[in-house]
């Protein structure tokens, strides 16, 4: 009989991050993953020459040798740092409002009080003031709140208890006049898909700072190479994978986890199971709702399922320059009415957002010599494709992803001409690979109500704990640190048995 | 004092406190969302089908159609015209499988066709060809692959080049176009050996009869004595000669394995740009050692140990992809296209190095890290692998 100490179940960023933690603190550990290839959403495809990069658009947190960030220090920890090279972007981000305003962030503080000075006179000094309260927001959120300050009070930390919970609309509404001003600095909504008025400022202030301080980074190789490094570590560290081989159901007894059960009838005895799998899967199919208990229930009700995405990934017979693209990070926008932009994405109407990644700007060798790709993004509720007839499906994918390269012509009006090999993904592309109930890619939504604050990393069961985007924030960052934090917890409740 | 003693000194904290509660008490319970991503999957891409056969339809002398209906009597799931199931098979006690392009339209599921011909030693097309009866049931994959149109850069002016069974997603695009009307301008060149050949030959000519938008040309490569009709193979002058100007149009090609290298050395001659050519995936290469990059010192006969990890050892033939051993060897790994591009076969080289031909289509950081795609992997010397 197979016993371990952990069965981890999912190998996305934060099932990963967990089981290379377990493994490397000593722990006999089993990883469970559905898919043939490990990462979840951090992965890669290849169509023709192309290898597409499926997820990553700009890694946070990475920082430079020189002043690293947090995530280079827990990869350096994790032994992979050697086998990844990290490459810089040069630029924040190009905002363009077609026909109209057409702006590019640099990563610096001052850099981007310049140029948004500059196209916004009369609002320099408020942009320089707004981004002090991005800075003094962060800086005490990180010393209160991450390194855990034992004096932590509304009279230390007073713009951490005043802003945490506000809105981003609010926030702007206060420093700026501008809308087009306002829609610039707030465009990272979109990586949470939540919009101004309903997002908390302390994302955005984190998300902000985060980039400008620690720089958007990408890495050679895509995504998909962190995840085979991360599980190359794993294995070295003695750990077991399991690949085509989904959890079919947790065991629990008395309270407690007791075993896994794989779809293949295995069963992993273990007395604890980090599931990297949606909650909603967890708690409702592998434990099961008759089996619940009352507490976990309540922890995903009222919680919705947040956005998944629509991506055009094109691969292009010609260099970005040709497609007149100068920069990796371009945010397409053509209304300044974020609400609206935001409720299209329950609708399958052409939308009035996308975000368009050309990884080949900041790193030529992405793509073959005197090619280049993009990813063409908006976020995207599953629910209307939930009523599209499946013989129609094809086509309405094909529909909706003209509908946005459309939306990107306005600004680059040559793609069309130049794709060489194309694919669609709708948020059922995602569920079907991710198995997330609305193939969610950033876990629940992520309002107020649902950050950090208000959720736990553990299940009321014993020894059932969660890594990944639905117990902590979206994206690369969080969910790669999220699996080493719900590891240690694990350590620690081992240690303590 | 920590974090979670002064949470409520948090504007805004006791509000979204009351709001949570609020939710917990009226919110979704998301009890109906129990297998969402299972049950919807199961209609759209369920990762296996069981096909009963329910006819078989003599196409010519040499290639049968089998009609392949839901075991389970529900439809099949959708798919593009030009996708492929991959079908499992046992044969003196070994289980594979092959890929088949679906040859029926993609208007209907209620079946699908696969339009399957003799090849020498075929160790599949016999067992289906000769000792399949209807009731039989299979398994398979859900359709996949990507030789279909791509309406966002595909355009409408297409030209398939077919040679053998190589008509069958063809078969599948134009009775797609012709089910639904659509507007796409298709010229189908099409290769066969003989005229008895040729299959598909009355309702081809129906539907091109009918169509002002589609045309078919046959080339004869062994035309019998006083054949008046297009005779040879499909070449660049000739695709000129029935296409016209080519520019703007989208050529697919599908045949079998000597097809390819042929004709898309005349295709070449004609100057379109990548983009313009579609080609199907073609399985292994015939005589993999004749293939650029293969090491002098190996020939196809040698054989190499294979170890599992895990302890269990096979042996392999050099010139057969490693996928074949292990099938022999009775250990069943992921397999759909069995040309290396889906990557669905992905494993991992713990030691040893393999031959891919060019075309195995495996991710930069995947050579990096050591995984190969068995179904075109060829063992250079003793190996050992993760499954």
């Amino acid at each position: 009989m197979a016993v371990y100490d952990v069965v981890v179940i999912g190998a996305g960023n934060g099932g990963l991050t967990a089981a290379l933690t377990l493994a490397r603190a000593g722990r006999k550990v089993a990883l469970l993953e559905r898919h043939n290839v490990p990462g979840g959403c951090a992965t890669s495809f290849v169509r023709g020459r192309f290898e597409f990069e499926v997820a990553l658009h700009q890694l946070s947190g990475m920082g430079t040798e020189r002043m690293p960030g947090p995530l280079r220090g827990i990869l350096s920890e994790f032994g992979v740092l050697d086998k990844l090279e990290f490459v810089e972007m040069e630029n924040l981000y190009r905002v363009v409002f077609p026909g109209g305003i057409d702006v590019t962030l640099p990563t610096d503080r001052q850099g981007i009080v310049e140029v948004l000075g500059g196209l916004f006179p009369k609002e320099k000094d408020a942009v320089a003031s707004f981004l002090d309260l991005v800075y003094t927001y962060s800086l005490e959120m990180v010393q209160g709140v991450f390194f855990r300050d034992p004096l932590i009070s509304k009279e230390k930390y007073p713009t951490f208890f005043r802003y945490t919970f506000r809105n981003v609309e609010d926030v702007l509404d206060e420093f700026f006049t501008d809308p087009y001003l306002k829609a610039i600095l707030s465009v990272y909504w979109g990586y949470t898909g939540v919009p101004p008025r309903l997002m908390p400022f302390s994302d955005l202030a984190v998300i902000l700072w985060a980039y400008i301080e620690f720089k958007p980074f990408h890495l050679k190789g895509g995504s998909q190479a962190l995840s085979n490094a991360l599980l190359d570590a794993y294995l070295k560290a003695g750990g077991e994978a399991r690949f085509n081989c989904a959890a079919r159901s947790i065991e629990v007894e008395g309270g407690r986890v007791r075993a896994v059960v794989t779809e293949h009838g295995d069963r992993l005895d273990t007395s604890y199971v980090i599931s990297n799998a949606s909650t909603v899967h967890t708690y409702l199919d592998l434990v099961g709702s008759h089996r619940l208990p009352q507490d976990d229930l309540l922890k995903i009700k009222g919680r919705t399922v947040g956005p998944s995405a629509f991506t055009v990934y094109m691969g292009f017979d010609c260099t970005p320059e040709e497609l007149g693209v100068f920069e990796t990070s371009n945010f397409i926008v053509a209304t300044i009415d974020m609400d609206s932009a935001s409720e299209k994405m329950r609708t399958l109407e052409p939308q009035d957002w996308a975000m368009f990644s050309c990884y080949d700007v900041s790193d030529p060798d992405f793509s073959p010599p005197g090619t280049c790709q993009g990813a063409l993004v908006c976020l995207q509720y599953a629910d209307p494709w939930y009523r599209v007839e499946p013989h129609a499906y094809a086509e309405t994918k094909y529909r909706y992803a003209d509908a946005m390269i459309s939306l990107a012509e306005r600004v680059f009006p040559n793609l069309r001409a130049h794709i060489e090999e194309c694919e669609a993904a709708s948020p059922l592309t995602h569920m079907r690979y991710l198995g997330h109930p609305g193939g969610a890619i950033y876990g629940f939504d992520q309002y107020a109500k649902d950050s950090a604050f208000f959720l736990t990393n553990q299940s009321s069961i014993e020894g059932l704990y969660h890594a990944g985007s639905w117990v902590t924030g979206g994206g690369f960052q969080p969910t790669l640190t999220s699996g080493r934090s719900t590891a240690h917890a694990v350590l620690k409740a081992i240690k303590g048995r | 004092m920590a974090l979670k003693d002064v949470l409520h000194d948090i504007e805004g904290y006791d509000e979204l406190e009351r709001e949570i509660e609020i939710l917990r008490k009226y919110g979704p319970d998301h009890v109906e969302r129990a297998e969402e991503a299972a049950r919807i999957m199961a209609v759209l891409h369920p990762p296996r089908l069981s096909l009963k056969v329910s006819e078989i339809i003599e196409e010519t002398p040499s290639t049968k159609t089998l009609r392949l209906v839901s075991a389970k009597g529900d439809l099949l799931p959708p798919f593009m015209a030009g996708q492929y199931v991959n079908l499992f098979v046992e044969r003196d006690g070994v289980r594979t499988s092959r890929p088949y392009s679906i040859s029926s339209s993609p208007t209907q599921t209620a079946y699908y066709d696969i339009t399957v011909r003799a090849v020498e030693d075929g160790f599949v097309s016999r067992l289906l060809l000769e000792d399949t009866r209807p009731g039989d049931v299979f398994e398979s994959t859900s359709p996949a692959g990507t030789f279909t149109h791509n309406p966002l850069f595909h355009g409408d002016d297409l030209v398939f080049l077919a040679g053998g069974s190589g008509i069958t997603p063809f078969m599948s695009m134009i009775r797609e176009t012709a089910d639904r009307g659509l507007d796409r301008k298709i010229l189908l060149v099409y290769g066969s050996r003989d005229p008895g050949d040729i299959v598909f030959k009355d309702e081809l000519e129906r539907i091109a009869a009918r169509r002002k938008n589609i045309a078919v040309h046959h080339v004869i490569s062994e035309p019998p004595e006083g054949y008046t009709g297009l005779a040879g193979f499909i070449t660049a002058d000739l695709v000129k000669r029935l296409a016209g100007d080519v520019t703007g149009k989208t050529f697919y090609v599908c045949g079998p394995a000597a097809m390819y290298e042929r004709c898309l050395a005349e295709l070449a001659s004609l100057g379109l740009p990548r983009k313009r050519v579609r080609t199907e995936a073609y399985g292994p290469p015939k005589n993999v050692t004749a293939q650029a990059g293969w090491p002098k010192h190996v020939s196809a006969d040698d054989v190499f140990t294979v170890k599992i990890s895990g302890g269990r050892v096979l042996s392999a033939k050099a010139g057969e992809p490693l996928m074949v051993s292990l099938e022999k060897a009775h250990i069943q790994i992921p397999a759909q296209c069995r040309s290396g591009e889906c990557s669905l076969c992905r494993t991992k080289l713990l030691s040893g190095t393999v031959f891919h031909p060019e075309g195995a289509r495996l991710r930069k950081s995947d050579r990096q890290f050591g995984y190969i795609h068995p179904c075109v992997a060829y063992p250079l010397e003793d190996l050992e692998i993760l499954i």
